[in-house]
């Protein structure tokens, strides 16, 4: 075997500038492709992770028919016991009830539809990552009456700013309407300009107070310690307290699971070109090594060379060829991946049309070990496979060869 | 003691389109020793006997034996590995592996042979010595003239210990100087050594050399007589 190595990796620097040009090809090639992965994966995740830490959390729970209705009344029975459960549940890492309706904003400007939703400062500051979301002026936490936060675009879009006054009209659970008027203390800008423009956050009890004369909530925000444990709180959840239904964030947004998904089948047609292209690539230096070498080939046989062996020489070299280009790719690859994962890749260029699609324009990739393993056992497959061909085409040579001249 | 025997040897390439009858009932011997040369106009059949004689073709009817072996019949694996033991070939393109110097393409053959390193290190060497290219046993063959080349050639051929060697058309690409070389050590190998040697050749200085020439018209054998060879000096 150390023979048929050394004979191939001579073979291989026989024409040192196709040898190189094919090599540099699978560098770039599997670099470009194993980034482009990690690129993918990190929006994916970043997209999931902000998501589920900033908006969705890993459970909430409604009232069965909130979700669909909408309506105030639809309220989540028994919140004080739900409550008790959350906080004595070791799997809990923190909760967030909330006050949702829906109503018009109206500033001089002009009127919006929008959500508000009631929120208690201390525990959603401890649940969620919303509040790194405001860029100016603060959360919920001052002093402040009757306070309100508000999105970018939403401000820019009635002209208002820190220290306006919004008018927010709703119906209450009687079906009463009722208006109430809030100073803005803040403006938030997600991921998102949609979400930025349909939604506002106020104080739960300043939500409460006109909404019902007893505190109500119509949503409650859970983060656990880590996200496999969802759907064991949900079922435990559902089956100990009746008139809500819990959900695990992937059954509250299955845009997101649809996210995980898509990201799979990016990474796995990304993948499937890079191969695509280097099987090609392999197959087409090899063919033109053997059809170069016929003669010597048959030489090899005449004088009693195995075809298993000359089969073997030829798979060598293929694999020799292509583990050297995708050793130094993967290389290559791995060390962009790891720098930019602390300092992410910006593409700042794209920012508005990110946000209108609500991803970030910083990427930090991610490629886990599993993936790199993965993409390299492809490698090696599609080397074996790519270069089947012309070793079967070699093992088929004549020992008459030798003797035609050239 | 004759080492190979062809019988009735036909070979028919294009059976089935436009037969071209390249070898028609051939019977002949060789002896172990023998310093032959096969002659013969070009389509004569002198090339196919030698591929038929050195398993690299197989016969349309007949049989070739060697050593008592009926190589006609061999499996395609089992007639390589016949020849790695039994035949040494000498082509006329040298056909050398262009990148491994002249010591490793001694060796190679060995290494197929599952030989012992230290022997094969040691009779390469004193091969490449015995053909006069002590001096370029780290050379690759585009370091080296046509003459040096074939050399290597040969040394490769007697690396493998074979019952003989076929040579075809070895002088054919060589000056005359080399090609006179090369039959020196050729014809050395043979008497100090009893290396037997069969060629198939147009070349005149081959077939002055040869105690026993054969000549081939057809795909027949035309004549198959001994000579007389003068000692070179």
């Amino acid at each position: 075997m150390k023979t048929l190595v050394n004979i191939s990796w001579r073979n291989i620097w026989r024409h040192p500038a196709r040898s190189s040009v094919l090599i540099a090809a699978i560098v770039a090639g599997l670099w470009a492709g194993v980034v482009t992965v990690g690129l993918v994966n990190g929006l994916m995740l970043q997209r999931i992770d902000y998501l589920i830490e900033s908006e969705v959390t890993h459970a909430q729970l409604h009232h069965p028919e909130f979700l669909a209705e909408g309506y105030s009344w639809l309220s989540i029975p028994d919140h004080d016991e739900i409550k008790n459960w959350l906080e004595n549940d070791g799997r809990v890492k923190a909760f967030s009830f909330r006050t949702i309706t829906d109503g018009m904003l109206q500033s001089p400007v002009k009127t919006s539809g929008v959500r508000i939703r009631g929120v208690d400062s201390e525990s959603e500051r401890r649940t969620t990552t919303f509040h790194e979301n405001i860029v100016e002026g603060s959360y919920l936490d001052d002093d402040t009456p009757s306070a309100v936060i508000m999105g970018k675009t939403l401000a820019d879009d009635h002209n208002m700013e820190i220290g306006n006054r919004i008018v927010l009209t709703f119906e209450d659970t009687n079906n009463e309407l009722v208006s109430g008027s809030f100073n803005i203390v803040g403006i938030f800008q997600s991921a998102s300009t949609t979400y930025d423009e349909r939604n506002v956050f106020v104080r739960s009890n300043d939500l409460i107070r006109q909404l019902s004369d007893s505190p109500i909530y119509h949503e409650a925000g859970i983060m656990l310690e880590n996200e496999e444990l969802a759907s064991a709180v949900v079922s435990e959840l559902n089956s100990s307290f009746s008139g809500i239904e819990a959900q695990t964030w992937r059954q509250l947004s299955p845009e997101l699971s649809m996210l995980v998904e898509l990201g799979g089948v990016m990474v796995i047609l990304i993948t499937l070109i890079i191969m695509i292209a280097l099987a090609f690539g392999i197959l087409n230096t090899m063919l033109m090594a053997l059809f170069e070498r016929m003669r010597e080939l048959g030489m090899l046989i005449s004088i009693g060379m195995s075809r298993l062996r000359v089969f073997t020489m030829i798979m060598t070299e293929a694999v020799i060829l292509t583990i050297t280009g995708a050793a130094a790719g993967m290389l290559l690859a791995w060390i962009t991946i790891r720098h930019f994962s602390t300092s992410g890749v910006n593409l700042e260029m794209f920012a508005e049309g990110a946000a209108q699609l609500g991803w970030d324009y910083i990427i930090y990739p991610v490629l886990t070990p599993m993936e790199f393993v993965a993409i390299l056992a492809v490698v090696v497959v599609i080397t074996l496979v790519a270069s089947a061909y012309p070793a079967m085409k070699g093992v088929r040579i004549n020992p008459l060869e030798a003797s035609k001249s050239a | 003691m004759s080492i190979i025997k062809t019988e009735n040897l036909s070979k028919v390439y294009n059976p089935d389109t436009v037969p071209v009858h390249a070898l028609n009932n051939v019977n002949i011997s060789f002896e172990e020793g023998e310093f032959t040369a096969v002659r013969g106009p070009s389509g004569s059949g002198k090339t196919t006997l030698l591929n038929m004689i050195g398993g690299l073709d197989k016969p349309t009817e007949g049989s070739v034996t060697i050593d008592g072996v009926d190589i006609s019949k061999l499996k395609d694996s089992k007639r390589i590995d016949f020849r790695l033991h039994n035949i040494g070939f000498v082509f006329q393109h040298y056909n050398l592996i262009p990148v491994f110097t002249a010591r490793e393409n001694v060796s190679f053959i060995m290494l197929l042979q599952k030989r012992g390193k230290k022997e094969i290190r040691e009779r390469a060497d004193a091969l490449l010595d015995k053909v006069g290219l002590s001096k370029k046993k780290d050379s690759r063959p585009v370091q080296m003239s046509g003459g040096e080349q074939q050399r290597v050639a040969v040394a490769r051929a007697l690396a493998s210990e074979p019952k003989f060697i076929l040579a075809d058309e070895p002088t054919a690409n060589l000056d005359t100087e080399s090609a006179m070389n090369l039959l020196d050590i050729m014809n050395r190998m043979n008497k100090e050594q009893n290396v037997t040697f069969i060629f198939s050749t147009h070349d005149q200085r081959v077939i002055d050399r040869a105690r026993r020439v054969i000549t081939m018209v057809d795909g027949a054998i035309h004549k198959d007589e001994e000579q007389h060879v003068a000692e070179q000096a």
